[in-house]
């Protein structure tokens, strides 16, 4: 959230006026005069060429440009962009940028682009469509040089990281200086950033205070086919972005031949699609169906490279413990074959949404030799979430293993539970994983399920995000948007009436919409923060309780992925060591005494290696600290007080507890009887603590963070709280009216019986 | 006469019962046994499925137009049993949720149930049949006793029948007597007999050549051979015997077609006549008229 809104808040005139001399062809613009190019004049002076190649770009007539132009101006010697002299490595690079499938095209490419507003690519992964159409663009647009950007979005952040650092690689320039990248939390762009690689997240965030994203003059929409909810929401954003700006152009990208839908949602835009560089998969299915699909894959991964020639392995799994596990099973069966002379070598990798990004860069190392040589062939194994179904290219596969599953995330409203669940894939995945087969030459695909089961059993397309999605935050985005009638919003897929009724209730209880359906003070300010609306409203209120430092030090350590680790092969040292640092009254608590912890002298000594002492994961602590600051300045910007109760105060903790309970109280399950299982408030769903939790003395309500949905329902990250507190802190919530007849009633009306005759005493006395 | 009125009426008066008030002991009684139902821990299984069958029914059930996201939504132009959005396939349902906390692949779920419906079914249809054998099997069960008690019935008659014609004939040498001289009627009686002693006469002979062959043993069987020598006579006296059993008798053989029951009656026929005795009463009486004896059939005898 450090946009530097000042930079860029020009009016539209100046940059017209630019774009005016830019047509004029005049090459001889007064460089000096243009504050944007300044980095050029130190060298300009003593250069003084009236041609050289980095004036080319100022002869270019904006949506007018061939592609023969824009290879000249790629051939330097001097970067078109910077000026500055171009490297061996860019040369060496542009040679390999120019075998790809999409380099062919260009010129359609260009012509599609200029002649239309609204642009459908095909390419699939591996066309080379992320980094090079961006730059195709930026030859034609020349946003540089109109005061505008590119922005090219990206579901994921590793994705918008990753690119970003290639792209600027490819042209030659620092990055966060010409091309950057903008993701949660982090922003690494600056005055000069032309092309900006960002979370689709990101730009829907930006929308919310430049409704119009006038600083941009193409947006492109990559991997449009994941159907994330920000891109689906940024795809009926700009809908009606683009009738108020004809000026602006759309590009949406997609790696999947189901293009025609975006084709026919936008108003029937033309579609121009770059065969990818595939071959031949032939796939196999199972004659039965599995029993342990988990260990199926262990077989059949084994058969492949004991049986198979020469090729790389890619095997999906669901999650990052599954994938461990099979990694560590794998490679020990694998050793054992090798030992037998039955197989060559064979290096597993995982790779998952949560790994450290070293480790992610290792499945691109080369697969070792045979061990002898002419003996049988080494490959390696990536053993991989569905993050390396579309979105990651890795060359030298030739095996794909596909069980069928993924981990997909899944709402109700009806439960008001929005979970991650191990789910069958759709058709459209279950090709796309076949695919990755293909890349190098004619592969192989070994699907895990008969193909009775393929054609019975999987829906045709996986279900869009926003259709599997708790709605609240999306709601107060669009509200903050402008989107007045969100009931006749434009989305591609519109999800069930139900969705929507939940989500604006929850943000009316939460106060951020008034009865009206309006953004209020409190809501407004929230929809400041990029956080869930109950954490955001937790955070908002949190001075009136006097610990807004550390529920502010709370909301970062909920926004990062989990902070302990437990270790298969140790998991009882792991459970003494959390034990330190446990507090009796909840989960909550005891990260923030990590938190301090991890804070302290003696840990920031040498926080890596405390960390790994201390079985916690220093990359989330670290992220988390990250976090902190980035909603602290938020918190500074929006002059919300940041205060602490003193620590000997005995009332320290119990104002943080106080301060969970005005952010979750729709979150909060009462103990059953003197039983173990609890009951969610109003929901009333049955449910377990998690066996994870340190809540020491069974607390008769308790909030939550998280409904963790299985056969069993769980509910992680539990807090004790007191049942006066709800009647206090959430008394719309709690209205005792509305609840229905049972032990949860009961139990709330004992305790507004009991404040009332304290209050009667009280009032007596006096 | 008011008194006694009253008098009826107290006699009539009903003496209605006060609803049974709780008392104190009662009611702590009751609420102890409550508390005790709500706080017993119920078995692991059953909480689960009690759960499950929760979770469930909360994901049928819309929500109420009472929701206040409901009334806000009304507000913006929405009407119950639209869609949102303008797209005109829109969703009205959410998506359903499926859990799962088992490694089982894809497809084994289904096929598990495809094959636990054809089992029931397979299960079903054996039971239905095995019922129908049932009944089969008892009646022929049914049907062979009969069947075994008329034969012994039969062999008795004709054993009767045998006694009555001739009260020594069962002293007599089978093989002796021409087995056509005798009534088809209990034929078989001696038929049955010549069969048994050719059967001993075989395995004479053959136990002989065995042992011509293994004198040590001959010896031992010296005593028998000797003894069968001089019941079966000469080896041209049996070769007789031979010759009659082996002789087509058709008289015979229509008479054996017969069913049993017929049979039966037939030689009961034959005693009632010539003998005045009754097969099934199992006694001879003194006269034609056979007084006491119910009938000539063996239904006649069943009551």
């Amino acid at each position: 959230m450090t946009i530097k809104r000042d930079t860029y808040e020009d009016d539209d005139s100046s940059s017209s006026n630019k774009r005016v001399k830019v047509e004029n062809g005049s090459n001889g613009v007064k460089k000096e005069e243009n504050p944007y190019l300044a980095h050029w004049n130190d060298e300009s002076g003593s250069k003084n060429e009236p041609s050289n190649s980095a004036d080319l770009l100022y002869s270019f007539k904006r949506h007018g440009t061939t592609a023969k132009q824009a290879h000249d101006a790629e051939d330097g010697p001097l970067n078109p962009f910077t000026g500055k002299s171009l490297s061996s490595n860019y040369m060496s690079i542009l040679k390999k940028r120019r075998d790809l499938p999409v380099h062919q095209q260009r010129d359609d490419f260009l012509s599609l682009y200029q002649s239309s507003q609204i642009l459908v690519f095909v390419g699939e992964t591996g066309s080379g469509k992320t980094t090079q159409i961006p730059q195709f663009v930026l030859f034609d647009d020349l946003p540089h040089l109109n005061n505008k950007m590119v922005a090219c979005t990206q579901p994921r952040r590793v994705a918008a990281m990753s690119v970003a650092q290639r792209v600027a690689e490819e042209m030659d320039v620092n990055l966060g200086e010409e091309v950057g990248y903008s993701i949660r939390f982090e922003d690494k762009t600056g005055p000069n950033t032309m092309l900006k690689y960002m979370t689709d997240g990101m730009l829907l965030r930006e929308a919310m205070h430049d409704n119009n994203l006038s600083r941009y003059s193409t947006i492109i929409l990559d991997e449009a086919h994941e159907r994330t909810l920000a891109t689906d929401i940024l795809m009926g954003l700009l809908k009606e972005v683009v009738l108020r700006r004809k000026d602006l152009k759309l590009i949406i990208m997609s790696a999947t031949l189901d293009a025609t839908k975006f084709q026919r949602y936008f108003h029937d835009a033309p579609l121009l699609a770059v065969p990818g560089r595939t071959h031949a998969v032939e796939i196999f299915y199972t004659p039965e169906p599995e029993r342990d699909y988990v260990e199926a894959s262990l077989r059949t991964v084994l058969q492949i490279h004991a049986t198979e020639k020469e090729g790389d392995i890619l095997l999906f799994l669901t999650g990052e413990e599954e994938i461990e596990d099979t990694c560590r099973k794998l490679t020990m069966e694998a050793q054992e074959l090798l030992r037998d002379g039955a197989a060559g070598p064979l290096q597993v990798y995982p790779l998952y949404g949560t790994l450290p990004p070293a480790q992610q860069q290792k499945i691109f190392n080369p697969a070792p030799p045979p061990a002898t040589p002419g003996g049988p062939p080494g490959r390696k194994c990536i053993i991989s979430t569905n993050i390396a179904e579309t979105s990651l290219t890795i060359d030298g596969i030739v095996y794909v293993v596909d069980p069928g599953f993924s981990k997909q995330k899944v709402y109700n409203p009806r439960i008001r539970v929005e979970s991650l669940l191990v789910s069958p894939i759709s058709k459209a995945s279950a090709q796309q994983r076949a695919g990755r087969a293909g890349r190098t030459r004619p592969g192989k695909c070994f699907r895990l399920y008969t193909e009775a089961a393929f054609k019975k059993e999987l829906i045709e397309q996986t279900y869009p995000e926003v259709l599997r999605s708790n709605l609240a935050s999306t709601v107060l985005e669009l509200k903050k948007l402008g989107v007045e009638d969100l009931v006749h919003f434009d989305l591609m897929d519109p999800p069930a009436p139900e969705t929507l009724m939940r989500a604006l209730e929850e943000l009316n209880y939460l106060a951020c919409l008034d009865d009206e359906g309006d953004l209020t003070t409190l809501g407004r300010l929230a929809s400041e923060f990029p956080l869930d609306p109950a954490l955001a409203v937790m955070l908002i209120t949190s001075p009136e309780f006097y610990c807004s430092n550390e529920i502010l030090s709370l909301t970062a350590l909920l926004s990062v992925p989990q902070i302990f680790v437990r270790p298969a092969n140790n998991r009882k040292a792991a459970d003494e060591m959390k034990e330190l640092f446990a507090h009796p009254d909840g989960d909550h608590l005891t990260m923030l005494n990590v938190y301090h912890a991890f804070k302290g002298a003696e840990a920031q000594a040498n926080p890596k290696q405390w960390c790994h002492d201390h079985f916690l994961s220093f990359r989330a602590l670290q992220q988390a600290d990250n976090v902190r600051l980035q909603l602290k300045r938020i918190m500074e910007r929006e002059e919300l007080e940041l205060m602490s109760t003193p620590f000997e105060n005995k009332k320290y903790y119990e104002n943080i507890r106080r301060a969970l309970v005005a952010g979750f109280f729709m979150q909060v399950a009462k103990r059953d009887g003197t039983g173990k299982t609890y009951t969610t408030v109003k929901d009333e769903q049955s449910v377990l603590l998690h066996p994870s939790t340190v809540l020491a003395q069974d607390s008769e309500w308790v909030v939550y963070n998280e409904f963790v949905l299985t056969t069993k329902n769980y509910i992680r990250t539990v807090t004790g709280v007191k049942a006066e507190w709800l009647l206090d802190i959430a008394p719309v919530y709690y209205d005792l009216d509305e609840f229905k007849k049972g032990d949860v009633k009961t139990a709330l009306q004992r305790t507004a019986m009991k404040i009332k005759r304290t209050n009667e005493m009280k009032a007596g006395r006096r | 006469m008011a008194d006694s009125e009253s008098e009826e009426d107290y006699m009539n008066m009903i003496i209605e019962e006060k609803p049974k008030q709780e008392t104190s002991i009662q009611r702590a009684a009751r609420l102890r046994k409550e508390r005790e139902e709500r706080g017993r821990p119920k078995p692991k299984a059953e909480l689960q499925a009690e759960q499950e069958a929760a979770t469930r029914e909360r994901l049928e059930t819309a929500l109420p137009s009472t929701n206040k996201g409901f009334k806000m939504m009304e507000k913006m132009g929405f009407k119950q049993g639209s869609t949102l959005g303008k797209s005109k396939d829109a969703r009205k349902e959410p998506i359903g949720i499926q859990t799962k906390d088992d490694r089982s692949g894809i497809g084994l779920e289904s096929e598990k149930k495809r094959k636990f419906r054809e089992q029931a079914e397979e299960v079903l249809s054996r039971a239905k049949r095995s019922k129908e054998d049932e009944g089969d099997w008892r009646e022929m069960q049914r049907q062979k006793q009969k069947e075994g008690r008329r034969m012994k019935d039969l062999a008795n008659a004709q054993r009767t029948a045998e006694r009555l014609e001739d009260v020594d004939f069962e002293s007599k040498d089978p093989t002796k007597v021409p087995l056509k001289s005798i009534n088809v009627l209990w034929r078989g009686l001696n038929r049955q007999r010549l069969e048994k002693l050719r059967e001993k006469r075989e395995k004479i002979q053959l136990t002989n050549s065995l042992t011509s062959r293994l004198p040590t043993l001959a010896a031992e069987n010296d005593d028998e051979d000797n003894d069968y020598k001089i019941a079966f006579g000469s080896a041209a006296e049996s070769s007789f015997v031979d010759d009659d059993l082996d002789d087509g008798d058709e008289e015979f053989e229509e008479f054996e077609a017969l069913p049993v029951e017929d049979r039966l009656q037939k030689v009961a026929d034959f005693l009632r006549e010539k003998h005045r005795y009754c097969v099934w009463c199992g006694d001879q009486y003194p006269d034609v008229a056979m007084e006491g004896c119910p009938g000539s059939t063996e239904s006649a005898h069943d009551d």
